[in-house]
């Protein structure tokens, strides 16, 4: 019995040791996409919260498996019963408490405090309409009415707080970038918001993380149904608006 | 379902049911009442329905007279199914099938009253309210005609003397009552839902 | 010939086509009538299947040995013996069980078949050799044909089969109510296959509107199957929770159920109430495809959101019927294979039952991208990371029956320990995906998938594989071959975890489901995930060929190779017709191990309690 505590300790530490390296090392380091805007950096934390969390969890489960795989085997009901544990005593009291309290640290942090930050975004500097339908996406800066469509560019300012308008027009679909993180459903006939901050210059073509990606089943153009991104300087982004007004103009 | 076929045929029917006649009747209970509640859900969400699609919004192009006419009809089935439920039990075979005939009857009528209404109705089934209107109706109809027919049955079981001496015998007939009953409670929340509100 | 023309099969088969042909007349009737066209595809298709279903369960048996009670005609006897009885309508629990399991092992292997032909699509960015429409049409299939498998293969086959015996009962309580609700089977699958023929449906296996409204006439034919298919589990759900209040033997209280007994009672709990949902959110779609009603016609005040509550309503708690019955054979297995009393028996009842309530109030953490009313993104956020709890007191059950225990790595206690790993895996990603913030990114992207395939294949699918191997004595009465079975495992879970573990990183990455064609950047990884599939598929054919063989040419096994004290041990295998000589009094709980040989038969009177009369 003893013996069998003090493997399981081992084998605990050893796996949540472990599992906290993956997590900083291999989860933190080099999983998550770009990190292209300010909400995103509330995900990815609250992942890795998470997972953290989550560590010593499995070192629990895993160092059981492994003491009784390790220590207690045997050849079969013929060399006897083992020990007549019921579990009636205080395990299962300390147990679930301890759990609970787990449960209820996951659901204030990171879950409702990341909520919390989400919805408490700074006011918008910029408001873009994004609107679906199968199987393509069609952009609209308002305030200088200029639109861009499916085959071109989805152009941002870097570090301004923008508001999207997602809105469909015949099925659902989807507005997501990666690299921002959040995601909502663009529903037929009813406006939803989402507000984004981007805080890194990037484009398509370097990283596949900058793409405005259909994100809800929508039929055989689903999985194509995407549109470049790029982030550009504020400078850079005025002056490729007076180009598309100009654009505009033109015709 | 109680039968009274020759010994021979309901042991090989029943080799594998509860032979105890009480604890059959409770569980043949059980088993009905949990098919109410998982059948009430259905009901439920279309109510439920109904009021996220159009608030308490109420054609006014629908016929009150007539809605209150079935709903007063069917209500007075319930009233006949019960009368011819007890009857039966106390062996009163013949008050209880004529009783049974009235629900009949009453059921149909109330159906009738259903197609004239979806004949008559000014809106048609692609409006919001329409579609609550006609699918929470159509469903409750279908119910109905089912429940008219599992009436019908236990009526000409009756005449064949499935029931003579009621008690524990008669225990289909409660069945069938019983379900006529929850059919008329759900239109009891479907009525004021389709008709009553501004 | 007569021999053939009276095979139930066989007139099933005729009714259901003549019926199918007057519910189209009928249709035609009634639409002439109106003035429409004689024949309109999808309603035509409808009301045909309607009455081609009522003829098909009539042909079978249910109007010979039932429906002729009803108009006061006797019942005709049950005739069929031998293998013949697998393919009538029987009320025998467990020639029923057997009908469920092999049905649906075989769909799980078509649909594992699906699964590798989606791999190969995956393999590389760019169309292999699917276009994007047949991709839609195989992940539908897929997902819908293994959901129903999971809903339906432990609470179907196993549940059938033991639960009687385990709770000292001679059948179910409805029996001929349960040769029905197998008979409904069958239909489910030809009309998911002819969709599939008729080049299938894109909207998955959760049917969203308004796609779910406007695509192929392929939808209908789901719809009508998954309908079909609730009322199979709610007959089931019911019949169950009624035998195990009812049916329990002499002295068999709540708290000496079998563990397996309080998950099937559970899970049938779940699949009663919720399941109508499911038909009426695929109804209202039906009826919005042929009756031109509104309900998610947004100019009319319908709406998706409508739908997606209705349907997640029942979906979320499905999963629970799912996992359920899991919990309940991994939770036999270990404790018998190790020799142990279950651990914290009545917390393990309890937690269950707390799934069930919990299971009830948490269908919208699906809908946090879906643009519902953000104020409900925090209570279901709380309310769904509650589940945690109850689950993990499963898993304290777990690891507390093999500790200290005297485990016999046999192929079935391998799948059960692999079960606890797994599921752990599945359910703390289940956490992430609660939580609002992460799941704004991770929501429609492989990370789910991954998610659910570990909770369902690497939870529920490896506990369904520790009971076939479990019970393949007592239910064949033949022993399988345990080198088979140990390659079968350590095969499938190697392939297993190389398939499902790199999905958490690419979906992580921003690669979204159901996508026949992704950006370069994804490449190696899937490349790796379909050879690690192509592997976990392979392992299967060891298990078919084990099972082929050793059901066959195995060799026969006692009564009780494991020495497990629950009762189905303790009748000959496979259990005679009536599966007791006489009720057993229960004394004891089923679990006395380490209380020396008294506990071990926790039942009043002799050797064994009924023998095959051979
Ligand atoms: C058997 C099936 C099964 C099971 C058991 C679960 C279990 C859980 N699932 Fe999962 N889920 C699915 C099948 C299942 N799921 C499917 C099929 C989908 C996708 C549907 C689709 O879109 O196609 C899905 C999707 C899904 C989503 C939506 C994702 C999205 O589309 O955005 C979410 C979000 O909350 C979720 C959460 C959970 C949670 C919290 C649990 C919990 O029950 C898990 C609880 C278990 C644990 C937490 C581990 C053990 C606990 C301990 C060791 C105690 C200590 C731990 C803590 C206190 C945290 N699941
Ligand atoms: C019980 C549930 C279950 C099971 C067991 C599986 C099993 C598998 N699933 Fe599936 N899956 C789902 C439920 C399940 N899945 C659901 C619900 C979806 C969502 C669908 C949707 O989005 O709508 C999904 C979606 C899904 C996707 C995402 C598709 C997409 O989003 O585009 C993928 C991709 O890799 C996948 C892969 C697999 C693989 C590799 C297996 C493997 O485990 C399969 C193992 C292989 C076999 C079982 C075949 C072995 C058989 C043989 C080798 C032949 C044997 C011999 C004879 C037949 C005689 N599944
Ligand atoms: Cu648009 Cu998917
Ligand atoms: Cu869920």
């Amino acid at each position: 019995m003893r013996r069998d505590f003090t493997l399981f300790a081992i084998v605990w530490a050893l796996v949540t040791a472990a599992s906290l390296a993956v997590a900083y090392f291999i989860i933190r380091e080099i999983s998550f996409p770009t990190v292209g805007a300010e909400e995103a950096h509330v995900i990815d934390d609250a992942f890795m919260a998470l997972t953290y969390m989550a560590s010593p969890v499995f070192g629990v489960v895993i160092a059981a498996l492994v003491v009784a795989v390790l220590r207690h085997r045997s050849s079969g009901p013929a060399d006897g019963d083992g020990a007549r544990i019921l579990g009636t005593g205080s395990v299962p009291v300390v147990w679930f408490g301890l759990s609970s309290l787990l449960c209820a640290i996951v659901i204030v942090y990171p879950g409702l405090t990341g909520l919390w930050e989400l919805r408490n975004h700074d006011e918008p500097d910029l408001r873009i309409v994004a609107t679906a339908q199968m199987w393509s996406w069609t952009i609209e800066y308002p305030d200088s009415n200029v639109k861009v469509f499916g085959a071109q560019e989805l152009v941002l300012p870097k570090d301004e707080t923008i508001q999207f308008d997602v809105v469909s027009l015949d099925i659902l679909h989807s507005f997501w970038v990666p690299a921002f993180r959040q995601k909502i459903d663009a529903l037929p006939g009813q406006t939803r918001k989402v507000y984004i901050t981007p805080t890194e210059v990037g484009d398509r073509d370097s990283d596949v993380a900058y793409r405005l990606q259909c994100a809800e089943l929508c039929g055989v153009g689903h999985a194509i149904m995407a549109m470049p991104v790029r982030v550009v300087e504020k400078a850079e982004f005025e002056s490729w608006l007076k180009e598309q007004q100009s654009v505009a103009e033109a015709k | 379902m109680a039968t009274a076929t020759p010994a021979a045929a309901s042991q090989a029917a029943h080799a594998h049911e509860p032979h105890d006649e009480v604890k059959k009747v409770r569980m043949n209970r059980l088993g009905l009442w949990l098919f109410f509640f998982s059948d009430a859900l259905v009901f439920a969400l279309l109510f439920s329905a109904r009021f996220y699609m159009n608030g308490t919004e109420v054609d006014p192009h629908i016929s009150q007279v007539l809605g209150l006419g079935i709903t007063s009809v069917l209500l007075l089935s319930s009233y006949t199914a019960y009368r011819g439920e007890t009857a039966i039990h106390h062996g009163n075979i013949a008050h209880g099938r004529l009783m049974l005939l009235l629900t009949i009857l009453l059921g149909i009528a109330f159906f009738a009253g259903v197609v004239v209404e979806w004949s008559i109705a000014e809106f048609t089934i692609s409006e919001g309210y329409g579609t609550s209107f006609f699918s929470m109706t159509g469903m409750h109809a279908g119910h109905v005609a089912s429940g008219v027919i599992l009436l019908w049955i236990a009526w000409r079981k009756a005449g064949k003397g499935y029931y003579d001496g009621g008690g524990l015998k008669a225990y289909g007939v409660s069945g069938v009552v019983m379900y006529w009953h929850f059919v008329d409670v759900v239109w009891v929340f479907f009525y004021p839902a389709l008709y009553l509100l501004k | 010939m007569t021999r053939v023309v009276r095979a139930p099969i066989f007139v099933g088969l005729v009714l259901a086509i003549v019926g199918f042909f007057f519910g189209v007349a009928f249709l035609g009737a009634l639409r002439t009538l109106r003035g429409q066209t004689f024949w309109e595809i999808e309603a035509g298709m409808s009301v045909g299947y309607v009455f081609a279903l009522v003829g098909w369960v009539a042909g079978v048996g249910g109007w010979q040995h039932w429906g002729r009670e009803w108009f006061g005609l006797e019942a005709k006897p049950y005739t069929l013996t031998g293998w013949k009885r697998y393919f009538g309508f029987s009320p025998d629990h467990k020639v029923i069980g057997v009908q469920y399991s092999v049905t649906f092992v075989v769909i799980f292997l078509l649909s594992g078949l699906t699964a590798m032909l989606i791999r190969l699509e995956l393999m590389r960015d760019g169309e292999q050799f699917f276009t994007a429409d047949q991709y839609n049409a195989a992940m539908s299939f897929h997902g819908i044909t293994m959901t129903a498998v999971a809903v339906a293969i432990l609470l179907g086959g196993f549940g059938n089969y033991f639960v009687p015996i385990m709770i000292g009962a001679r059948d179910m309580a409805f029996p001929r109510l349960n040769a029905l609700s197998y008979w409904f089977v069958p239909p489910v699958a030809v009309l998911l296959i002819i969709a599939v023929l008729m080049g299938g449906w894109d909207s998955g296996w959760t049917a969203y509107p308004p796609l779910s409204v406007v695509n192929k006439h392929g939808q209908v034919l789901f719809n009508l199957a998954v309908i079909t298919f609730g009322l199979v589990s709610i007959l089931g759900g019911i019949n169950f929770l009624v035998t195990i209040i009812y049916e329990r033997a002499p002295g068999m209280t709540w708290s000496r159920l079998p563990i397996f007994v309080w998950g099937a009672f559970a899970a049938s709990l779940i699949s009663f109430f919720f399941t109508q949902a499911l038909a009426a959110g695929l109804l209202m779609v039906l009826l919005d495809r042929i009756a031109d009603t509104s309900f998610f016609r947004s100019s009319e005040g319908g709406s998706a959101l409508l739908y997606e509550h209705v349907f997640w309503f029942y979906s979320h708690p499905a999963v629970y019927v799912m996992v359920l019955p899991g919990f309940g054979v991994a939770l036999e297995v270990l404790s018998h294979l190790s020799r142990k009393p279950l651990f914290a028996y009545r917390w393990v009842a309890g937690a269950m039952i707390g799934i069930v309530l919990l299971s009830g109030v948490v269908w919208a953490h699906h809908l946090f991208t879906s643009g519902m009313a953000p104020y409900l993104h925090a209570p279901f956020l709380v309310l769904t990371e509650l589940i945690s709890i109850p689950t993990g007191l499963i898993f304290l059950g777990a690891i507390g029956t093999i500790w200290a225990g005297k485990l016999w790595l046999r192929t079935p206690m391998l799948f059960a320990l692999a079960f606890v790993f797994n599921f752990l895996m599945g359910g703390v990603t289940g956490i992430y995906l609660a939580d609002v913030p992460t799941d704004l990114h991770l929501q429609d992207t492989y990370f789910v998938v991954a998610h659910f395939h570990y909770t369902i294949v690497g939870g529920e699918i490896f506990a369904l594989f520790a009971g076939i191997y479990y019970w393949f004595p007592k239910i064949t009465g033949r022993m399988y071959n345990e080198t088979l079975g140990k390659l079968h495992f350590w095969i499938m879970f190697i392939g297993f975890q190389l398939t499902f573990i790199p999905m958490f990183r690419v979906g992580i990455q921003g690669m979204n489901r159901r996508i026949a064609d992704y950006p370069a950047e994804y490449s190696d990884y899937n490349t790796i995930i379909s050879l690690a599939a192509f592997l976990l598929g392979a392992s299967f054919l060891f298990f078919v060929w084990n099972m082929a063989t050793a059901w066959f040419k195995g060799r026969v096994a006692e009564a009780n190779p494991w020495r497990a004290t629950t009762l189905e041990w303790q009748v000959s295998s496979p259990p005679p017709e009536h599966n007791f000589d006489e009720i057993p009094v229960i004394t004891d709980t089923p679990y006395g191990y380490g209380g020396g040989p008294a506990h071990h038969r926790p039942f009043a009177g002799g050797a064994a309690l009924a023998t095959e009369e051979r």
